[in-house]
């Protein structure tokens, strides 16, 4: 036996992904990337009014086509069940309504019917040769929102009364164009029915849901459904909760009894997977002469679909960002006539902070003050929308050590006065949070005679680096190298794991995996006491432990890997299992989990030509430990730059008469390309949260977004004088 | 590039409404009978099942098609198949495989240039290109270059360090070994 090895450290270091050979290479196997034989292709048919109800569907020329195999519509496979979404199960979708379900249309794109032919050309020529018939009437896609329904988000004090009683006020109207994911893999559904079980490869950042809302919406018992999600083109949150072309090529494949692969088109994905609902908020903020806050009211409302009330709940951070004695904050909703919307890449919080920090912004200059000193000034001791302590708020260190890395102190806050090479530089910053919580999740992991460990969860990797992070972890915990942990994960075989969603997952991960290690430790402890000939052979269990991979006598110096305790035993393997217990949505925390940030950004701007660019950016973030720098920075920066996206590009135009979306493709509906990013500066502060999980590990995907576009937007105003208050900026506005 | 009526019809392999075609996909000869309508990405993914190259829009819009032809980088979703006789195209499986990978695909790997994954075939593949096109030496004209990949993850800063290393270790290689060296 030898002497305890000192732990090799696996967390923290900055290191490529395990699953990253086969990225790079084109191996990496996608949803639409799995040919399966006899496979038919799906296309469906969207409806082209946004309101009325279809009166006859036409399929006799499609019908006759070569190669095609079916034309479904309404009526030619059992009604499906309407799912009654709750979070325990869980059992989410944002669109309930099972497809075909009425002939009643809500929205354009709704589908209509299903062309199933031999090829992708063939379906294709079908689905376009199906003809429609409509009775349509004018949909309401007004982009000017009034609240239909009302409700108190958070209140405390009396903001109305401080508000009229303040010295400085400012009360703005801020607005957001609905923002639509479009990742660049669009949601597809490989469907495969043998007769007695249900095989799905899904577009899922939740296999586990997505197993549970299709066996109950299909009437198949749950364990009679499998849903396969190894690598994943990105959600952004759009691939969270199925949508409708799942269950369609799921119907088909029963009817048919063949494979069937359903992959959606560009403009498809404008349509019915969801997206970030137009927004439109109001910001009053009162304050004393020198600065401090007296009263912040922030009423917001979205778009929704006619059947699905979705909530953007845009005053996620607004409660405990700033100390503020009184504050009220209201939601309300729109119903209009555009598909389901759902939770996009930091929802609430991102726009929230959008209207909050671009009023900050506002009133620093109505007060003559810095717009980081007026942060400082108004930062909150505890939150005081709960009225409990922060598990870890470290926002003061971020505002400063950014402002220090941007050179803050050189600012002159004078619109316009800051020039280099020609051009008028704007100078702008926005604080950001982000919720930091954990969900229900369980890992096994098997430990094996040759030294190797195998982990694994029905969780999901979507380009967060979830291979990786569970590889580090288990290799930590066990004192073995990366190499040696094999991850499984993105398969409802395994045991259920939590969304990809949130950044929540790495969090979630953390405990069942402790607990998974420590579980086969204990087994293996009681096979080797019960054993004849090892080392420990009729030793009491409760004198050994296990701890970084070893089996060790408590009163003693001497320990065993557990690949020598296997080896000994002549055992191959050993399991344990563990599950974590979530704290995401729980009534009354005794801490406030969240992360922090702050964003620096500088444009440029040329009036003679209209040009503004983002030319530099210095972000600063207090996110717990961080696990692998080198993704964790990737993440941070992939959401700048969908920051820069939603604040000078993004935006879905509906037309008003037919509804469509009418920039329903990536050359009309404009994402950040490589040219539109300047070098980004990204820092961590790193005070691990050991309140959240025994790393200190918070979840970095969604951070880096929150901030982003005010932080620009207060650029803008510092460079032309001119207030950005509607997303996305359009350049008209700065003539 | 070859025209459509290069690619012999021919009424005994190719069936009804059927067209046969040859093509050399990473140094490999294929003889298949096809959809007329159908784009050379389709063919290579639904056909040949080299799936590593991506569709994203099937406009041109994105890039996660892009392959190369005759050297060339293309988004295949916008060539047809049948348009493609003769010529030399190259995926993504043609660069290098997971036990040995091309330098840019070992440069992605190193600096994290990539987040899911799927535009990354494309994005490589532009990037390879780029080696051999009159592209200036900084970071800004790299990021020209490869605008015609969309990155939704956002992993552009990462794809700039993994595209410029690659292009300094080529300097190096090239450069004229110092004397007595």
């Amino acid at each position: 036996m030898a002497q305890p090895q000192a732990a090799i450290t696996q967390i923290g270091q900055a290191r490529a992904r395990i699953d990253g050979p086969l990225k790079v290479t084109g191996t990496a196997r996608f949803t639409s990337d799995h040919n399966l034989p006899g496979m038919l292709y799906a296309v469906p048919v969207g409806a082209t009014i946004a309101k009325g109800r279809v009166t006859a569907i036409d399929i006799a020329r499609a019908r006759q086509m070569p190669g095609v195999r079916a034309i479904m519509k309404r009526g030619d496979f059992p009604p499906m069940s309407h799912i009654t979404p709750n979070f325990v199960e869980p059992l989410m979708a944002d669109e309930t309504r099972p497809p075909f379900d009425d002939d009643v249309i809500r929205y354009y794109g709704q589908y209509v019917a299903l062309a199933v032919a031999d090829t992708f050309e063939q379906a294709k020529a079908a689905a376009d040769a199906v003809t429609v018939s409509y009775a349509a009437e004018t949909p309401n896609v007004d982009p000017h929102l009034a609240a239909e329904n009302t409700k108190v988000v958070s209140e405390r004090g009396d903001a109305e009364k401080a508000y009229a009683g303040a010295a400085v006020t400012l009360d703005a109207q801020y607005a957001i164009a609905p923002e639509t994911h479009n990742p660049i893999e669009t949601h597809a559904t490989v469907a495969n029915w043998d007769g007695d079980e249900l095989t799905l490869y899904e577009t899922s950042q939740a296999v586990v849901n997505h197993r549970n809302v299709l066996a109950d919406m299909l009437g198949l018992p749950r364990h009679k459904v499998r849903v396969i999600a190894k690598f994943i083109g990105s959600g952004f949150g759009g691939k969270l909760w199925p949508w409708s072309q799942s269950p369609l090529a799921a119907a088909a494949s029963i009817k048919l009894g063949q494979p069937v692969k359903l992959v959606l088109s560009r403009p498809m994905m404008f349509h019915a997977v969801g997206h970030r609902p137009r927004i439109e908020q109001r910001v009053r903020l009162g304050a004393t002469r020198d600065g401090k806050l007296v009263s912040l009211q922030h009423d917001y409302v979205n778009t929704t679909s006619i059947l699905d009330d979705y909530e953007e709940n845009c005053g996620e951070a607004t409660p405990h960002m700033y100390s503020v004695p009184n504050l009220r904050v209201t939601s309300g909703l729109a119903k209009r006539n555009i598909g389901t919307p759902t939770s996009m890449r930091g929802p609430g919080a991102v726009p929230g902070l959008f209207a909050t920090e671009s009023a900050m912004d506002e009133l620093a200059v109505k007060l003559g003050m810095d717009p980081l000193q007026l942060h400082l000034l108004n930062e909150p001791r505890l939150d005081e929308g709960l009225g409990v302590p922060f598990s870890s708020r470290h926002l003061k260190e971020c505002l400063t050590l950014g402002a220090e890395k941007f050179g803050w102190s050189n600012r002159d806050p004078h619109v316009g006065a800051m020039k280099r090479d020609g051009m008028i530089l704007g100078w702008g910053m926005a604080a950001c949070s982000w919720l930091a919580a954990r969900l229900d999740c369980s890992v096994s992991v098997e430990l094996r005679q040759d030294g190797t460990a195998r982990v694994a969860s029905a969780s999901q990797d979507i380009g967060t680096g979830t291979y990786t992070v569970m590889a580090q972890m288990a290799a930590e915990m066990l004192g073995i190298a990366v190499e040696r942990v094999e991850v499984e994960i993105g398969d409802t075989k395994l045991p259920p794991g939590a969304v990809s969603g949130g950044s929540m997952l790495t969090a979630s991960l953390v405990a069942p995996t402790e607990e998974a290690i420590a579980a086969a430790g204990k087994a293996l402890i009681a096979r080797l006491v019960a054993g004849e000939n090892t080392p420990f052979s009729g030793a009491e269990p409760q004198t050994l432990a296990f701890k970084q991979g070893r089996i060790m006598a408590k009163d003693a110096q001497t320990s065993m890997p557990f690949a020598a305790a296997l080896q000994t035993l002549q055992i191959a393997s050993i399991s344990g299992q563990g599950t974590g217990q979530g704290t995401f949505g729980a009534q009354r925390p005794k801490l406030s989990s969240h992360s922090f940030g702050a964003h620096f950004v500088e444009v440029t701007w040329r009036p003679e030509i209209a040009r503004l660019r983002a030319s530099r950016v210095v972000s600063v973030f207090d996110a717990g430990r961080i696990l692998n720098p080198l993704a964790a920075r990737n993440q941070i920066e992939g959401a700048i730059v969908m920051g820069i996206g939603m604040a000078l590009l993004e935006g879905t135009e509906y037309d008003a008469a037919s509804g469509a979306p009418i920039n329903a493709n990536l050359a009309d509906y404009v994402v950040a390309t490589n040219a539109d990013v300047p070098a980004l500066d990204v820092h961590f502060v790193e005070y691990p949260d050991y309140n959240l999980n025994a790393l200190g590990a918070r979840g970095v995907g969604e951070i880096g977004l929150a901030g982003a576009a005010a932080a620009l937007t207060n650029a803008v105003y510092h460079a032309t004088g001119i207030r950005v208050r509607e997303l996305p900026l359009k350049l008209e506005d700065l003539l | 590039m070859t025209s459509l009526f290069d690619a012999a019809v021919t009424a005994s392999d190719a069936g009804e409404g059927r067209i046969a075609i040859k093509l050399r996909v990473n140094g490999q000869e294929r003889e298949v009978s096809i959809d007329p309508r159908m784009t050379l990405l389709d063919y290579l993914r639904d056909v040949l099942h080299l799936t590593g190259t991506k569709k994203g829009c099937d406009h041109g819009q994105c890039g996660a098609c892009t392959i190369h032809i005759n050297g060339r980088r293309m988004n295949s979703c916008l060539a047809l198949a049948a348009a493609h006789a003769g010529d030399e195209i190259t995926t993504i499986e043609g660069l290098g495989t997971p036990g040995r990978l091309h330098p840019m695909q070992a440069a992605f790997l190193e600096n994290d240039a990539y987040q899911c994954g799927y535009c990354t075939s494309g994005q490589i593949m532009s990037a390879v290109a780029l080696l051999s096109e009159p592209c200036g030496a900084s970071d800004d004209d790299v990021r020209e270059f490869m605008s015609g990949n969309i990155c939704r993850c956002g992993a552009y800063p990462n794809i700039i360090r993994a595209i410029q290393q690659v292009r300094r270790d080529q300097q190096k290689d090239a450069a004229p070994q110092p004397a007595g060296a």
